[in-house]
């Protein structure tokens, strides 16, 4: 039993170095109006892998918190907190999202840093403590397709009327928010062309695309 | 899982670190424990930077015993808030180095020999504060029972056959206020974090 046992950090950091930890997503976004959403989710059930049972349906709370590294131009650190309401014995989620990278024409995706952390159901507590300010919170419900590695996501938001309360909710458009996205290590490039392709068989019936965030906001 | 007892094991002049841990491995061996490896329990403490307010301390935990989740305690100065994760929170904590910056020279680790005898599972543990050794920690749980209340006696004979009078009659204080409460992996972290504490303030081996 001479054999000497590793650090939690040191396993952590050869895992970083040999690229295995799913820090990057791929995404892109688009939307239909309430009364095309069934042919699209008729669509996406011929073409994605979890088929022959009906679509896995999800109802989650989120929440946006950030705190501030430094003064202005220093970019907050901006943390979200996911739950599913429908299944309030899974652990909550932490997610942190870095700055979009659209890139130039020839890249499919926009791709953003994230972590994925799997959490006890103290996290808003401790975020709260922590320093972070509660930014929004939303509650998003809808269906969610498998393909290969692919993630596509149909779904509402809903808007709370009372805060921290999610059983009191209003739409907040008329309309369903669709992502197709997937969690891969660094430089997985392929991926983002798979994609595409994708996405172009969902055509017409929704237009997925990079979103630039940036324009949005001014 | 069960109840999990954390007791200091005083230094005595004439024998060195390892030759304590050596000492109490025979001990624990004529009783007819098997020892099944190593274990690690580490504790890497974070302070907030002055600009963020009120000062705050984040002390984030790694116990072999749980490798895939790490244990972070928050004190807030008005609440102390625990949080448990997987893995990747580290990595989180590294994107926040200039809200919490890691005070290097007060990382403090247990490591040492893990046996298993019967239904318990014994860990002799050597400190060290940034490579400097601190003293030994015993670990003892009693792996059938979740109630510290139901369990304490039962161990405490177990823990004074092979430690002797180092032992109180007492339960530790941590699981006197929770001595009817189901035990949990966080439990043993916090009693870590609390002799830890201890051994960071003395400036001499304990």
């Amino acid at each position: 039993m001479a054999s000497q046992i590793s650090t939690a950090m040191d396993s952590l950091n050869a895992a970083v170095k040999s690229n295995i930890i799913p820090n990057q997503e791929y995404l892109l976004q688009g939307s239909v109006m309430d009364s095309a959403v069934e042919v699209l989710l008729q669509r996406l059930r011929g073409l994605c892998d979890n088929v022959d049972s009906r679509p896995e349906t999800f109802r989650d709370h989120e929440m946006c918190f950030s705190i501030r590294r430094g003064p202005p131009p220093e970019q907050p650190l901006s943390l979200r907190v996911r739950r599913a309401l429908d299944h309030q014995d899974m652990p909550w989620q932490l997610r942190y999202i870095g700055q979009p990278e659209l890139g130039d024409k020839s890249r499919p995706t926009i791709v953003r840093s994230s972590i994925d952390i799997a959490t006890s159901s103290t996290v808003v507590e401790f975020l709260t403590e922590l320093g972070c300010r509660i930014d929004f919170e939303y509650i998003v419900q809808g269906y969610m397709f498998r393909k290969g590695r692919m993630k596509v996501t149909v779904a509402k938001i809903f808007k709370m009327v009372q805060v921290k309360i999610p059983d009191n909710v209003e739409p907040i458009s008329q309309s369903y928010l669709v992502e197709l996205s997937v969690l891969a290590p660094r430089g997985q490039d392929a991926i983002a062309e798979d994609m595409r392709i994708f996405a172009e068989q969902l055509r017409p019936l929704v237009q997925l695309e990079k979103i630039d965030y940036k324009r949005l906001s001014h | 899982m069960g109840v999990t007892v954390l007791q200091q094991f005083p230094m005595s002049e004439n024998r060195t670190g390892p030759q304590t841990i050596e000492f109490l491995t025979k001990r624990v061996v004529a009783l007819g424990a098997v020892q099944t490896g190593q274990f690690l329990v580490d504790c890497e403490t974070y302070q907030s930077v002055p600009q963020l307010g009120s000062p705050k301390t984040v002390h984030v935990l790694h116990n072999s015993e749980q490798p895939a989740s790490v244990f972070a305690v928050l004190e807030s100065g008005t609440k102390v808030v625990p949080l448990i994760a997987d893995g990747l929170f580290d990595l989180l904590m590294l994107k926040m180095t200039s809200i919490y910056t890691s005070k290097k020279q007060t990382k403090v680790e247990a490591k040492g020999p893990r046996f298993e005898i019967g239904d318990f599972c014994v860990k002799l543990g050597s400190v060290t504060m940034s490579q400097n050794f601190k003293g030994v920690l015993v670990e003892v749980e009693y792996r059938p029972c979740v109630i510290p209340g139901s369990s304490w006696e039962l161990m405490r004979e177990f823990l004074q056959g092979f430690l002797g009078s180092a032992v109180p009659n007492q339960a530790p204080q941590y699981l006197q206020n929770r001595m009817n409460e189901i035990y949990q992996p966080m439990d043993t972290i916090q009693q870590y974090l609390e002799h830890f504490g201890q051994y960071r303030k003395s400036t001499s081996v304990i």
